[in-house]
């Protein structure tokens, strides 16, 4: 099990692994009130990452992500999740679009 | 460990999920679902009733799963856990969804959402449309329950600034120690 220590490390992997494989990928989160522990993990049955923390503000963090599984995966993992975190683009569609018309 | 899956939803609402499952009889789901292999060990009660195996899993409305998902984290506030798991799924069985790739039918994916608290286990799913006025309301929940995490104290700061002073002060004697020396 990979404990990230990096929240950001965790989101963009996190979001790679979903989208090489969204039908496998999953996205778990387990808490513990008794001990004040928030548990995330995504896995593709493959690989797995997890992230641990103690603290509200990774609480907070961690909104924005379900966010971003929500929309991809209620969508699809082409989804532009622009609106939800402002810095994925799927410039991958804006250049296929472009392709045939670049002259 | 495989938990036995028995889908359940309200006859009365009238959902594209509810009306899937209508649509598939008994066999079908027997013989195409993953847990298959358990559930002949076991006699097999019929699907509605699903509060006789307190381990099935219980498809409900995002309604429904909201509130159920929310006396959870009221009841294992002393101890316990609550587990989220989000997936990506067409809630379809294989054979169905072979049937639809050769008939050339999109398939239109759904994001499960399963939550346990290690005995019960709830589940619900919600596609592109609903999906936004779904987390809002999960979100809101999250947040009212998990209030036993710490908050950053300031404190913490003040003595990584009192440590920096410190160490500053040290430093200088330590130069002046030297050239004493």
């Amino acid at each position: 099990m990979v404990y990230i220590t990096s929240w950001d490390e965790f989101v963009e992997r996190s979001v790679q692994l979903f989208r090489a494989d969204p039908n496998s990928t999953r996205y778990a989160m387990k808490y513990r009130h008794s001990e004040g522990k928030l548990v995330l993990k995504v896995t593709d049955n493959i690989q797995c990452l997890k992230f641990k923390t103690d603290q509200t503000q990774d609480a907070k963090k961690m909104e924005k992500l379900n966010n971003i599984f929500f929309t991809l995966m209620a969508r699809g993992p082409d989804a532009d999740i622009s609106e939800v975190t402002g810095k994925e683009q799927m410039e991958t569609q804006a250049t296929k679009r472009g392709r045939g018309r670049k002259q | 460990f495989i938990s036995a899956h028995r889908r359940v939803s309200p006859p009365s609402l009238s959902s594209r999920l509810s009306a899937e499952k209508e649509e598939n009889p008994e066999p079908k789901d027997r013989s195409s679902s993953s847990c298959a292999a358990e559930e002949s060990e076991k006699p097999l009660p019929p699907p509605a009733r699903s509060q006789l195996n307190p381990r099935s899993m219980v498809l409900l409305q995002p309604d429904p799963f909201l509130n159920e998902l929310t006396s959870m984290f009221e009841h294992s506030t002393e101890k316990g856990s609550v587990w989220v798991t989000l997936k990506r799924s067409s809630l379809k069985s294989k054979v169905q969804r072979n049937k639809m790739k050769t008939a050339g039918e999109p398939l239109d994916y759904r994001c499960l959402i399963r939550a346990t608290n290690g005995k019960k286990t709830i589940s619900t799913s919600v596609g592109a449309k609903d999906h936004q006025k779904f987390q809002a309301s999960y979100a809101t929940i999250l947040k009212a329950h998990m209030t036993a995490l710490k908050k950053r104290e300031r404190k913490d700061k003040k003595k990584a600034a009192d440590a920096t002073t410190n160490k500053k002060d040290g430093e200088s004697s330590k130069n002046k120690k030297p050239k004493k020396v």
